[in-house]
């Protein structure tokens, strides 16, 4: 019995000594990623894929989301309004949690699937194919060329994708409102426009920055440390997922809590 | 000149290296035999700085390159070209451009030399017709010497090769294996070779060394495999597809 603790605690050990290893090595990887972006400007060719993959290609998706997202807090909250002969209020119930909390909830995640899965088992086949060696080992340095672009893309795209996800959330619940409510549409966006201050903005769109920075490090981390041929593809790519969604729910949590107690006072 | 010295090399608690020294001349074919996962690929990351030794020196043309920084490594690596055992080419570039990648990155050529630079490696490769293929149309000989040229575009004095026959069939392996020859005979290029086949060595290597359950068990001649009493070789001679 003791003996089988002393193992249990000796693995946890290990185990603990591994995370604090791999947290000290994704710290200097994401400094070293900081400190390279410069050569942004270098690799603008990539940037621009970057965005393209990142922006465009992810806007079907997350429109889609946008659309239920509105659609759905209209369904569940206005009908209680209603009952209440409330439901004229359903303008800010969906102006408040879609621009603050929900459309960058919902794009986080589907960027942290898409991104965090495309980076991690992109950069992890480069790996194990030590095609990041070969950038090395010809004297380019791969976290410029490939973690740059990838961040500053995502930076820079994470805003204006989520500002249309709100955009389309509140128009979805406008016409959800209409339909399902028989709500007039001028006295929803009245009630939308009424309620939404500055600091519900800036809730709203303090997420995407930090999302694009946490998902781009942490995916393409969990890239560039791939072992193991390609099942270490395959757990890369799990681990891109989880832990940039994990960062995503986290993060959105903290971010709201922070900057409303701060404003609150 | 490349030289290990006493290099260790531990990943977790599984020491790979122990106690590792190897010098490899300029202008000589070196091949390094063992097993697979004995730590060969390893060997050469370690001469390129792209591994760093748990203990121990690397040293080349005389420089203590053991703790240098990716920037001070670079004119370091441009001395000695890298063939990786998968070629570790750009899969969405053509031949073309996998060749003048690098050098557009980090020399300052005009654009006449980087055309004619890829060109010279084209011609001594064969590969001419194929310049705006993308590496995954070719067959496994072609992709093997786009990497053969790759690796001396920056003009190196050594190439360093990871199983350059590994996964070919016999007569791409044999072109390779001649392609390596007239390096050496026709521009003094000095090469090591780490591999697990023994024809290798025979064909191209003038002298090989033995690595063996993390040390070298042997360092002469090709012939003098023959002569040593040691368990390992006396095996792999006689059964050398272990
Ligand atoms: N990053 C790493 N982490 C842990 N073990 C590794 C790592 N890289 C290589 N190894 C181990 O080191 C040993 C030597 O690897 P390698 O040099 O690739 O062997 P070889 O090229 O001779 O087949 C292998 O057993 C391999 O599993
Ligand atoms: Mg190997």
């Amino acid at each position: 019995m003791w003996k089988l603790a002393q193992a249990y605690s000796a693995s946890f050990e290990e185990k603990l000594k591994g995370i604090t290893f791999s947290m000290q090595d994704f710290l200097f990887f994401s400094l070293r990623a900081f400190r390279a972006i410069g050569a942004s400007k270098r690799y603008w060719r990539d940037v621009l894929d970057q965005a393209y993959i990142c922006g465009t290609e992810s806007l079907p998706i997350l429109l889609v989301s946008a659309l239920s997202i509105g659609s759905l807090i209209v369904i569940e909250v206005g009908h209680q309004l209603a009952e209440f002969g409330a439901k004229t209020m359903t303008g800010r119930s969906v102006a408040l949690s879609v621009v603050r909390e929900i459309s960058p909830l919902v794009a986080g995640l589907m960027l942290a699937a898409r991104i965090g899965a495309r980076n991690s088992s992109e950069l992890g086949a480069m790996q194990i194919s030590e095609q990041i060696d070969a950038l090395r080992a010809f004297g380019t340095d791969p976290i410029a060329k490939l973690v740059v672009p990838r961040l500053v893309a995502s930076f820079l795209m994470f805003i204006p994708l989520i500002a249309l996800c709100d955009l389309v959330g509140l128009i979805s619940g406008a016409y959800l409102a209409e339909w399902d409510l028989h709500l007039d549409r001028g006295i929803y966006w009245n009630s939308v426009i009424d309620i939404l201050r500055p600091m519900d903005w800036l809730v709203g769109f303090s997420k995407p920055p930090v999302f694009a920075i946490g998902i781009s490090l942490i995916s393409c981390y969990t890239g560039f440390s791939t072992t193991g041929g390609t099942a270490g593809v395959g757990k890369s790519t799990i681990k891109g997922i989880v832990y940039s969604s994990a960062f995503v729910l986290v993060m959105n949590f903290y971010l709201s809590k922070v900057i409303l107690d701060l404003m609150r006072g | 000149m490349i030289e290990l010295r006493n290099v260790s090399l531990r990943y977790g608690a599984r020491e790979i290296l122990k106690n590792v020294s190897l010098t490899i001349e300029d202008k000589k074919v070196k091949a390094i035999l063992g097993p697979s996962g004995v730590g060969k690929s390893t060997i050469i990351k370690l001469m390129l700085g792209l591994i760093k030794p748990t203990s121990g020196q690397v040293l080349v043309d005389d420089v203590d390159i053991t703790h240098f920084s990716e920037v001070e490594l670079f004119p370091i690596r441009q001395k000695m070209g890298i063939v990786f055992q998968g070629n570790a080419l750009f899969d969405s570039m053509t031949i073309t451009e996998n060749m003048s990648f690098f050098l557009r990155e980090n020399l300052n050529l005009p654009e006449n030399e980087i055309v004619a630079r890829v060109q010279e490696q084209m011609k001594f490769a064969g590969l001419e017709g194929f310049e705006n293929n993308l590496p995954d149309s070719l067959s496994g000989g072609m992709r093997k010497r786009v990497a053969i040229g790759r690796a001396l575009i920056f003009h190196p004095s050594m190439i360093l090769f990871d199983e350059p026959t590994a996964g070919l069939d016999p007569v791409s392996s044999k072109k390779i294996l001649d392609l390596i020859k007239r390096l050496q005979s026709e521009i003094g290029l000095g090469a090591v070779i780490v591999t697990h086949i023994l024809s290798d060595v025979f064909a191209v290597a003038d002298s090989v060394a033995v690595l063996y359950q993390g040390g070298i068990i042997f360092n002469d001649v090709p012939q003098k495999l023959y002569d040593s009493t040691h368990s390992f070789i006396t095996s792999f001679l006689s059964n050398p597809e272990d």
